[in-house]
């Protein structure tokens, strides 16, 4: 049978459930470190990328089609939104459309290498969510911590640790090493468990 | 009866957009609370009173926070100061989110329906509606099973953190899965493909009230802008 690019009602669904559980584990991964600072600043975003990356993997390839990155990433974008940064939902929708780029090619959500460089850029691009307060609302994000009663010390720390180009080497390597071991981590469990399962 | 009190699906979407207009442009955190009070007002209006109670506690404990972190120096170590402000700044939101999501799905389907929404995105906003209650059914599931096999000992968690991972992601996804096939099977049974206008047994007619709700809304946001900019 020839295979379509038309979305269906399952294609829709499965996006939608699984793009919420990505989203849910990326906040709650996000609380849970803000307990320590050099954990939130440093570690967080790549812990996220680590446990999300088989998600990922399995909703690509489950759907096989493509735009499913975009979508998700539209609705990650639009959760930022909600939550008063508006400017992470135009940055979200352009990490999805290089996402796509990279899965354009027919068969890319099958193909394990691709979906592996796709989710590592999509990782190293996530740091954008701290990168781009610092560098183009830094004005607004400040406002907003000194009024909610944050530290100084914590503002400062922010600062050092995305400033300072060595630690913010660190971070992007981190960040997109760790992106790459779930997808690994990722194409263990799909051969392992979904696959023998029948649902891939 | 909460049915015949809820305002209808055209009015909790304005309140929706209301609030994130008046949490995005109102430059005052802490008056945030006009807005809150106010989405309580619209809640107890439709006889939510479970939500009123249940958040108003907790929205007065946000404020017993605040207040011990402004005049106090209180510095919690596992919820942080950004959280507290974050949440007293979005609670209308959520209140308002809540009131929405809570919506009879039949009633929302049919309005989205009615102004013509694409399929795919009536359908994606009825399963992200039902995602909470029911993903937290299925975790509380999974970790009986994995509580039952012994995997959720402390030092089983600490010293194979991968592993337990892998024991609560796999099921959890397997089950999510299913559930994404179930709903398309009945989304499809009752006709979600077809083209056109789908009518519902839920879909009813504005009223005053509604228009009135509507009314109310704009001048509470527009009047919390004004002062918030004022006082910024």
């Amino acid at each position: 049978m020839q295979e379509t690019n038309k979305w269906t009602v399952k294609d829709v669904i499965t996006t939608v459930l699984l793009s919420a559980v990505l989203i849910v584990i990326q906040l709650v991964v996000n609380m849970v470190c803000m307990a320590n600072d050099f954990v939130s600043m440093v570690l967080s975003v790549g812990i996220t990328m680590f446990m999300c990356a088989p998600v990922y993997m399995l909703m690509v390839s489950r759907i096989g089609k493509r735009f499913v990155t975009l979508i998700y990433m539209t609705i990650l974008g639009v959760i930022f939104l909600l939550m008063g940064n508006w400017f992470l939902l135009p940055y979200y929708i352009v990490v999805g459309i290089i996402c796509e780029a990279i899965l354009w090619k027919r068969g890319s959500c099958e193909n394990p290498n691709r979906l592996t460089a796709s989710w590592t850029v999509a990782s190293l691009l996530y740091n954008g969510v701290n990168l781009l307060p610092i560098w183009f609302f830094w004005d607004t994000y400040y406002d907003f911590a000194i009024s909610s009663g944050m530290e100084q010390s914590y503002i400062d720390s922010y600062v050092h640790y995305y400033t300072s180009p060595g630690w913010l080497v660190f971070i992007l390597l981190f960040t997109a090493l760790m992106g790459f071991l779930g997808c690994l981590v990722g194409r263990r469990l799909i051969c392992k468990h979904f696959k023998k399962a029948g649902v891939l | 009866m909460r049915a015949e009190s809820a305002f209808s699906v055209p009015v909790k979407l304005w309140a929706l957009l209301c609030v994130l207009v008046g949490v995005s442009f109102g430059g005052n955190v802490l008056l945030t609370c006009i807005l809150t009070g106010f989405a309580f007002v619209y809640l107890l209006l439709q006889r939510n009173i479970r939500l009123v109670i249940s958040y108003g506690c907790f929205y007065l404990l946000l404020a017993l926070l605040l207040v011990a972190i402004r005049y106090h120096g209180l510095h919690m170590v596992v919820f942080s100061e950004f959280y507290v402000l974050m949440f007293w700044n979005l609670s209308a939101v959520v209140l308002v989110s809540w009131d929405l999501i809570t919506t009879p799905p039949g009633e929302l389907s049919a309005f989205l329906s009615r102004i013509h929404a694409p399929t795919a995105l009536i359908l994606g906003l009825l399963v992200v509606f039902r995602f909470f209650p029911t993903m937290r059914a299925e975790l509380k599931g999974v970790g009986r099973s994995m509580k039952n096999r012994g995997l959720t000992a402390p030092k089983q968690l600490l010293l194979h953190p991968l592993v337990s991972f892998e024991y609560v992601l796999v099921p959890f996804l397997l089950r999510v899965l299913q559930i994404a096939d179930q709903l398309s099977v009945s989304a499809v049974a009752r006709c979600a493909e077809r083209p056109g206008v789908r009518g519902s047994y839920y879909g009813r007619k504005m009223t005053y009230r509604d228009i009135a709700m509507i009314a109310a809304w704009t001048v509470v946001t527009v009047g919390f802008v004004f002062l918030g900019r004022r006082f910024a």
